[in-house]
């Protein structure tokens, strides 16, 4: 049996900046103030012509470099793609966030003295390595919301629909769909997707 | 709107945007404040490679979509339009047999608009002759257009001479009654339009049906109460048919008398007291004035489910009672949708804690002030009940009584069908399928009988009206300077021809061609209007003609002080040149009960020389209204912890202010707010942007500890109305918040 | 290939200044509205415009070279000296008499204050290298822990170090000859190795561990600490997340120095020199030791007659 691949598209014509995404992920999370799993990013702002926004979180990478740098191993892929890391094992080094081209990892500062303690960042919802769904899970990644069947919350509560996520296949369709109907702005492929997943 | 075509609302629906061929937006930044229903308009990009044309004074998240924008001086729209108009007119892109068939008084217009050359346009709103010319030609060029507006086309002293120049432009480009055309005004609250359509307003009774007496009969009778009995509430029973005060002006009624105030006429006393509903005062121009006015009041009750920053704001340490309202979570009914759908809500979750429901809390005060049965004696007449049970009946009882907006299909029962059936409309149309065919979403008003399906696209007349057809309405009378209002076009599968008046029950025989039954001439109602015997909605649904009539839209309003739209400069304009050529109105006595100044503020000196600056005040996507309730979560309070002003780094430099520099915005009345400089090159160097969302601070004090413990918001600062400018539409009397002037320097 | 020119190209900086030179006009907000503690750095708009520079050659470098770097050069060094010790064997002198008293009691507080930060640093350092073996975990993050208090104690004693022996470390003529003569240790007999009060090996491993120590330093704050700003970045081209990337890769790199000096360090007192552990104990060294060892030294302190 061959899994779906996971990944998550932004589509920039769509994208307005209304944190909806952002705000949904830390809400379903209730993750600390300032630890921004989903940010959206807004390149020349209040210029004409020029700007536009974009939602980041984790791109869930193939051949992630955050997994190939960590010096604890901390990193585990799933077999649709998901890029989850054990928050037993990590240390908080910071290696990972050098090593990501879009700043996923966060840090807060939860650590021993109020120090940065162990990584942060998008499970695209689906939880980390403990039992699925259990209260410790909860408390140390957040919701499981895959598991349960549901879409990621960030992509749920877009306004626009600009963030999309999904099976690969499902997502090329859509964002084939957007760029021949708007018969302008030819890209091989979304925003992203060649850092993040090489093609 | 109402006064050009019968009814003031969306004539489409977000959905229909998708079918655009073009849209443009003025003073309206949905991106922003309407971020979900913005999707339609990407999707009119998409699907229809839809030109989005953005114009605003700056350049807004929904300018960055835009495929054309033009940064407007405030308060020039009507001159844009006009100038938009000229070009229009002058290349012949006027639909000509659409205003022969459905327009009165286009000629004015024309007249008028032969004025409005590119040049002149282009100097007056500061957008380049080649920037208008090329946005008219996409957008004359391109139909059906849509036309989008919301509260930086209204908010002017000229505000409602704005909202009749756009349908006008509609209407000579013939994108009325079109789907994918249409003025599409964007409300900017849940249940905005329910709240309006309720009439929950100080000049008309509920359903929009004036203050006439006859009216209050119409009421009496439909409420099951007597008439005498409801005029005896009054001081007498000419103060029925008197506007009261507006939200904008009520602190006028409490600060008459003293020095430098403007005059009232309430009968000779002030207001006393101050019972508010879930509105966000501190989101009213004028603070100063209403902080001043809160604190000279006797009572103040505030029902909200935050702490109602009017609380914050006033000195009054006495008889300030803050009841907790519950959410919309915790009580059901119907909504109304910025497109005139109703949609059922359902309860959550019980009202939390000591908090109680809106008409709980109504019910209470009606009990103590004695008059409960009568409040809610409507609600048991239909089924000649004991009791009632709550929303239900009072849906029933809307539905029974409002006619002239054609509620009378919007049963609770159906309405609930409508919400359990979600997943069976399409979104685009609106249109049901399975067990929901026949039906639009939400049943658009007006739906005139049990059975109408709802009319998603108002004034269509290519649809019959079994199907959401109809006219222009005939509100205006027969004929005007000897010309017919009737429209030249009828209605598709209607059995009358071509157009006819509104149908009372004296000419019903004679359009219809029919003869009325004894028992049904006892039973009819004077009009459409009043008759709840269904007999004229009934006769009419089986002529396939909309109660109504179908007349012309009117681009002359004889009855306005400005026949056709006329360009005034705001009270308080950057352009002292221009304010001589196009001057604001004499001052107005008697305006919602107050006398309210235009010329005597506007000539008072150059307010341009003190004050260079425009001042532009607007939403947050993160925030809303006043605030509190967004500004009380953590995660939307992050995104804009502080009060901050969009600035020119241009104009900011040159008053050395640097980026995250506190800054004053000093107002022409005098007042003034402390905000944090936030540069940004959205706003251009000659005005200046502030969100109107925030509380806690006035005039650079901190008046955070009146906030009830455990109730400050993550995020507090200065209210942005503290410093928008005196100034009224003469009309509908709303704030001019969009086209005020101000004076910058650092902190 | 690639990665290798881009690896010589990034030390010089100048690709970076390149790609830099094309980026377009950034937005530095995070938020459209900037201000207030709430808000986190902005270090996420530079990793997607930066990321081809010092993003990927750390990642380059840390995947392929610094755990085989560390292993490769501690096991080098570590086997060196072994052989050293096995074949040449460690130099004995006698340990009769008073003894010339070179370390006054102030001075080996300082060095011990410093050892004992070295003790913690570099073991804890290794730790993290090393992690994956150890398991990561509480054990790992105590290390990281540790080796931040490390840091701590080190600032501490470097500066009193750096100016008790900044005179005496610096360089001068006998080093040269040291270094010819690879300081006689590799040689069973017992030479006169021209050497002032610090012998050229001394000298560099003062050196590295001192102005090395700062570049360690600032080059983990930057780690530790992370959602810094300093707004001078922006003169030179660099955003905040590079400046980290180009720390990490000068700790890494930097670290293996100071490691390789420190294990010397520790081979040299503990077994290449009998009994030299007992000046750092005591404060006196063998007449015999310092006549040999440090023959520049002892000539001077014969000619004012302090012997």
């Amino acid at each position: 049996m061959s899994y779906a691949r996971m990944k998550f598209y932004c589509d920039e014509e769509r994208c307005i900046e209304c944190n909806g995404c952002s705000v949904a992920c830390a809400e379903a999370h209730e993750l600390p103030v300032g630890i921004s799993r989903r940010k959206v990013v807004t390149l020349n702002d209040g210029i004409e012509g020029k700007e536009f926004s974009v939602s980041v979180a984790c791109m869930h990478c193939t051949d992630a470099p955050c997994e190939q740098v960590c010096p604890v191993d901390c990193f585990y892929i799933r077999e649709d793609g998901i890029v989850l890391h054990d928050k037993e094992i990590c240390i908080g080094c910071g290696y990972c966030l050098y090593a990501c081209p879009f700043g996923a990892p966060q840090f807060p500062k939860d650590g021993a003295f109020g120090t940065r303690g162990v990584m942060d960042k998008c499970t695209m919802c689906a939880g980390g390595p403990e039992e699925t769904n259990s209260a410790k899970e909860r408390e140390l990644y957040g919701q499981d919301r895959i598991a349960e069947g549901k879409v990621p919350a960030c992509a749920a509560m877009c306004s626009t629909k600009a963030l999309i996520v999904g099976d690969e296949q499902e997502v090329s369709k859509i964002y084939r769909k957007r760029v021949m109907s708007r018969g302008k702005g030819v890209q091989s492929a979304p925003y992203g997707w060649s850092t993040a997943y090489g093609n | 709107m109402a006064n050009t075509w019968g009814y003031g609302a969306m004539t489409n629906s977000l959905g229909d945007i998708q079918n655009a061929k073009a849209i443009i937006i003025f003073g309206a930044n949905p991106a922003v404040n309407h971020p979900v229903g913005f999707r339609h308009f990407l999707m009119a990009k998409e699907r229809n490679n839809a030109q989005l044309i953005v114009v605003d004074p700056r350049f807004t998240k929904t300018a960055a979509k835009a495929d054309l924008f033009a940064q407007i001086r405030p308060g020039t729209d009507i001159p844009f339009m006009y100038g938009m108009l000229h070009i229009i007119f002058k290349n012949g892109w006027h639909k000509k047999d659409f205003i022969d068939q459905r327009v009165y008084g286009m000629e004015d217009v024309m007249k008028e608009a032969k004025k409005w050359t590119p040049s002149l346009t282009a100097n007056v709103t500061g957008v380049s002759e080649d920037l208008l010319i090329q946005i008219t030609r996409a957008y004359a060029k391109s139909t059906p257009g849509t036309l989008i507006w919301a509260m930086g086309l209204t908010q002017h002293s000229i505000g409602s001479s704005n909202t009749r120049m756009a349908p006008i432009l509609q209407l000579a480009l013939g994108n009325m009654g079109e789907e994918g055309g249409g003025c599409n005004i964007l409300r900017g609250h849940d249940n905005v339009q329910g709240a309006t359509d309720m009439c929950c307003l100080s000049h008309t009774l509920p359903g929009y049906y004036g203050l006439s007496a006859g009216s209050w009969k119409y009421f009496a009778k439909s409420w099951g109460v007597d008439y005498e009995w409801l005029a005896g509430r009054f001081k007498d029973k000419k103060w029925m048919s008197k506007k009261g005060f507006t939200l904008a002006r009520w602190y006028a009624g409490v600060l008459a008398g003293k020095a430098g105030e403007d005059k009232i006429h309430n009968g000779g006393t002030n207001l006393k007291a101050l019972f508010v509903m879930g509105n966000g005062i501190t989101s009213i121009s004028q603070q100063a004035k209403v902080k001043e006015a809160l604190d000279a009041l006797d009572l103040i009750v505030l029902a909200d489910p935050f702490v109602n920053e009017a609380a914050i704001l006033t000195d009054k340490k006495d008889d300030v009672f803050i009841l907790p309202a519950a959410t919309q979570f915790e009580t059901s009914g119907s909504v109304t949708a910025t497109n005139r759908s109703a949609q059922w809500r359902s309860e959550v979750v019980k009202p939390m804690y000591e908090s109680k429901t809106d008409h709980d809390i109504m019910f209470e005060l009606a009990k103590r002030l004695g008059f409960y049965d009568q409040f809610t004696k409507g609600m048991l007449i239909k089924e000649n009940k004991k009791s009632f049970k709550f929303p239900e009946d009072a849906t029933d009882e809307i539905a029974r009584i409002i006619k002239t907006i054609g509620l009378t299909g919007w049963t609770s029962k159906r309405l609930k069908k409508h919400q359990e059936n979600w997943h069976l409309f399409d979104q685009v149309s609106m249109r049901g399928i399975g067990p929901m065919k026949g039906e639009y979403y939400g049943l658009p008003w007006p739906c005139w009988t049990e059975s109408h399906c709802g009319s998603p696209v108002l004034y269509d007349v290519h649809r019959p009206v079994k199907e959401g057809g109809m006219g222009f309405r005939n509100r205006f009378g027969l004929v005007h300077d000897g010309v017919s209002q009737l429209a030249g076009v009828g209605i598709k599968d209607a059995k009358v021809e071509g157009g006819y008046p509104e149908i009372t029950a004296k000419n019903i025989e004679k359009v219809l061609g029919i003869k009325l039954s004894e028992d049904e001439k006892k039973k009819i109602g004077k009009n459409w209007k009043v008759d709840t015997s269904g007999i004229i909605a009934a006769k009419c649904m089986e002529f396939g003609i909309a109660p109504y009539g179908n007349a012309k839209a009117r681009a002359k309003v004889w009855t306005f002080p400005d026949q056709i739209p006329m360009h005034r400069e705001p009270l308080h304009s950057p352009r002292e040149d221009l304010v001589k050529k196009y001057p604001t109105y004499k001052d107005k006595p008697n305006h919602y009960r107050v006398d309210t100044r235009y010329a005597s503020v506007q000539n008072k000196e150059d307010w341009s020389k003190k004050f260079p600056i425009n001042l532009v005040t607007g939403r947050l996507v993160n925030l809303n209204g006043a605030g509190v309730e967004n500004r009380a979560s953590k995660y939307l309070a992050a995104l804009t912890p502080e009060m901050f002003c969009d600035i020119n780094p241009n104009l900011a430099a040159n008053h050395g202010i640097r980026d995250g520099d506190m800054m004053w915005i000093h107002s022409p009345e005098g007042t003034k707010i402390k905000v944090k400089a936030h540069y940004s090159y959205s706003v251009g160097e000659d005005r200046v942007f502030i969100p109107f969302h925030f509380a806690g601070f006035f005039q650079g004090e901190d008046r955070t500890g009146n906030y009830p413990e455990g109730t400050k918001p993550y995020a507090v600062g200065e209210s942005a109305n503290t410093v928008t400018n005196y100034g009224y539409d003469i009309i509908t009397q709303i704030p001019e918040t969009k086209g005020g002037l101000c004076r910058v320097e650092k902190a | 290939m690639k990665k290798i020119l881009m690896l010589c190209l990034g030390f010089f900086g100048l690709y970076a200044r390149e790609i830099a030179g094309k980026v377009p006009l950034v937005s530095k907000d995070m938020a459209p509205h900037s201000g207030g503690d709430l808000l986190v750095s902005s270090q996420m708009i530079d990793n997607i415009l930066h990321y081809q520079t010092w993003g990927e050659l750390f990642v380059y470098l840390q995947v392929h070279w610094f755990r085989l770097l560390f292993f490769g050069i501690t096991v080098g060094v570590l086997v060196v000296f072994l052989l050293h010790y096995l074949i040449i064997g460690p130099k004995k002198f006698a340990h009769s008499g008073k003894g010339i008293f070179v370390y006054s009691i102030f001075k080996r507080v300082v060095h011990w204050a410093a050892a004992l930060a070295f003790v913690l640093v570099i073991p804890t350092g290794f730790m993290m290298i090393f992690g994956k073996e150890l398991g990561g975990g509480d054990l790992v993050l105590t290390a990281r822990y540790v080796h931040s208090i490390g840091t701590v104690l080190f600032i501490v004693s470097f500066i009193p170090m750096f100016l008790m022996w900044l005179i005496p470390m610096l360089p001068s003529f006998d080093d040269i000859k040291w270094f010819l003569m690879l300081g006689g240790y590799l040689t069973k007999k017992k030479v006169v190795v021209p050497a002032g009060q610090f012998n050229a090996g001394q000298k560099m491993w003062f050196w590295v561990a001192m102005l090395g120590g700062i570049v360690m330093i600032g080059s983990g704050a930057m780690m530790y600490f992370q959602d810094f700003h300093l707004s001078i970045l922006d003169r030179f081209g660099l955003d905040q997340i590079d400046l980290i990337r180009v720390a990490a890769i000068t700790h890494n790199f930097l670290g293996m120095a100071v490691a390789a000096l420190f294990i010397t360090h520790l081979y040299m007192s503990l077994f290449a020199i009998k009994g030299s552990l007992d000046s750092m104990i005591d404060g006196y060294k063998s007449e015999d030791e310092v006549r040999y060892m440090h023959s520049s030294f002892y000539k001077k302190l014969k000619k004012e007659d302090k012997i």
